[in-house]
């Protein structure tokens, strides 16, 4: 008989308003444990006040908010002993040192010990440091010492808001490999938020994409970005067709040129077998056709701007939630 | 889990006892003991002094101005230094509520209180005994007060001295719940209790607020001294009512609000 797994974070028809500013419009979501699930939105989509309300750091307006099954509004300790957090730009008692910070924070934990505060040191990469006042830390040493702060106390669920930010691109490397090694090892589950959408596609395992406080795509992040069958990159040997030729034809919508022999065709369908064999019969010699790849980027881009179009146009209407771009 | 009260005050004391601004207070309480020292001469007649009476006269001095304002700036400054530099926001991300947060910020504000007074009272002292005797208390006839009774009395006024200094750290920890920068809470929270000083009385409202009382149990001290009865009543009764309903009223609505707000920046 199969044991439902408790999801590690449940958020259920979660709205928040600050005045007349709806921050947050039943938004929901559901994270397995055992993964990394990425955040992403546009700045003032909402994202902050989301995470906000998962230490009660914001009361939500509405909604439902549970960590392993625990509501955090009915029995916040015991929700949130499992959970380490750091937000945007973490914020230290700058004239005491890194390791004073972290006792601080240790000491409201059952589990956290002496021995675990020297290896989580050693693992952030500033035990040299410990005793240097915060004051004096750059801020990607920050971003580690607020890192390590969340993962004091062995949390199940680990909040991280924007925990790369002021990050070289080899420390947040380095930081996101620790990461998702201990998501793939320990079974650690991993909400980040981050504007590094490269990041996101390389270690997050699904996405969430929030804009104007509704959630608009969810999914599997390789689903979400399977290659376009409408864009398509053909490589030509040989005679290249030229803007006439592809007049004739309905199905073409933009054609673009990227090299002298590469053409990126935009059909209005997917059917990159169509294209294929209209260019095989007019003659043309193709030495590769390939569906372009698309990015995380793109289809966050894609995503909020389609989102943009119709809340403007359908202020009325209500929210759309689970969305993905047309594209799809 | 269990209450994180005691670990949320001993991490308040850790970063108290790391700060400049709590030892510069006590710094200036002890330099003012030094200055009124050097000036008594000139403000009493020495001749009717004894080291009780200077220990009166020289901590109703010190309450006077300079200690309630060190008092307050530290509360006023508790949550609102916090709250400015986003600290709070891991604090309450965290196993601890927001109440027990705000209890061990009012205990440390009370522990302060209790450093800056004892820090007075034992350099008044040492002053004192420069000159002086903590002797029996007696006037032109002789004898009043054994060493003993003059020691009680003074305990038990030293106590009191506290009442009123409590619902001063209630009234800065509200200050500091409501404004969300240390510089703002403090300039606040300062200029509102000299502000209420300065005019409680000439708009008729000085029975009704608590500052009055500060410097209460050090007058009748100074009269004790002098070998006067201490008449602690009805005053006691008045002051208790006055500062218990401020304090209650200030800590539960500061509270109240604390528990509510949304921290969000």
């Amino acid at each position: 008989m199969k044991t439902a797994t408790v999801p590690a974070l449940v958020l259920e028809n979660v709205s928040k308003r600050f005045g007349r500013i709806q921050a947050v419009n039943q938004l929901s979501l559901e994270i397995k444990p055992g993964l990394m699930a990425g955040f992403l939105g546009p700045n003032g989509a909402g994202k902050s006040t989301t995470l906000y309300m998962i230490p009660r750091l914001v009361r939500p307006s509405a909604g439902h908010l549970r960590i392993f099954g625990v509501d955090i509004w009915q029995d916040y300790k015991q929700a949130i002993r499992s959970v380490g957090i750091t937000v945007e730009s973490p914020a230290f008692y700058e004239y005491l040192t890194g390791r004073q910070n972290l006792e601080l924070a240790a000491r409201l934990l059952d589990q956290a010990s002496p021995r675990e505060l020297d290896e989580t040191l050693e693992r952030i990469g500033l035990a040299a440091r410990q005793h240097d006042r915060v004051q004096v830390y750059s801020t990607g040493m920050k971003q580690r010492l607020g890192i390590g702060r969340a993962m004091l106390g062995r949390p199940r669920l680990l909040i991280l808001d924007e925990p790369t930010n002021g990050m070289d691109p080899e420390g947040t490397q380095e930081v996101l490999s620790f990461l998702r090694a201990k998501v793939r090892n320990d079974g650690l589950t991993i909400f980040i938020s981050s504007h590094l959408m490269s990041e996101i596609e390389e270690f997050c395992d699904t996405v969430y994409v929030i804009n104007q406080g509704h959630l608009v795509a969810s999914g599997n992040v390789r689903e979400l970005l399977r290659p376009h069958e409408r864009i398509i990159r053909v490589t030509f040997q040989g005679k290249v067709p030229d803007a006439e030729f592809f007049r004739r034809h309905e199905q073409v919508r933009q054609v673009e040129s990227l090299t002298a022999d590469t053409l990126e065709i935009t059909l209005d369908r997917d059917d990159s077998a169509w294209l294929n064999d209209c260019l095989h019969q007019a003659g043309f010699r193709v030495s590769a056709i390939t569906p372009k790849q698309k990015t995380l980027k793109e289809f966050f881009l894609s995503i909020t701007s389609l989102h943009q179009v119709e809340t403007s146009a359908s202020a009325s209407a209500p929210p759309a939630t689970m969305r993905k771009s047309p594209d799809e | 889990m269990s209450n994180q009260f005691l670990p949320l005050l001993r991490n308040e004391i850790t970063k108290a006892a790391r700060r400049r601004l709590p030892y510069f207070g006590i710094f200036c309480i002890g330099l003012l003991c030094l200055v009124i020292y050097l000036a008594a001469g000139r403000l009493t007649n020495t001749a009717a002094t004894n080291a009780w009476g200077y220990l009166a006269f020289s901590m109703q001095l010190v309450f006077t101005d300079l200690g309630p304002i060190f008092i307050i700036n530290f509360a006023a400054m508790l949550l609102a230094q916090e709250t400015g530099t986003g600290t709070i926001r891991a604090a309450l991300a965290a196993p601890v509520h927001r109440w027990e947060l705000y209890a061990a910020k009012a205990a440390v504000g009370l522990l302060y209180m209790l450093v800056l007074s004892m820090a007075a009272m034992l350099f008044s002292a040492a002053l004192a005994k420069v000159h002086y005797d903590f002797s029996a208390v007696g006037d032109a006839f002789g004898v009043v007060y054994g060493r003993g009774k003059a020691l009680q009395e003074f305990l038990f006024g030293y106590a009191l001295s506290w009442i009123p200094l409590v619902a001063l750290v209630a009234f800065g920890l509200f200050i500091s719940t409501l404004i969300r920068t240390p510089g703002t809470a403090v300039s606040v929270a300062t200029g509102s209790l000299l502000i209420i000083d300065f005019t409680k009385n000439l708009v008729g409202l000085g029975p009704y607020i608590f500052t009055k009382d500060i410097g209460y149990p050090w007058i009748v001290l100074s009269q004790f001294a002098q070998g006067m009865d201490c008449q602690w009543q009805p005053e006691l009764r008045n002051m208790l009512i006055l500062s218990g309903a401020f304090t209650l009223v200030a800590f539960g609505a500061g509270l109240i609000i604390f528990v509510r707000k949304d921290l969000n920046h």
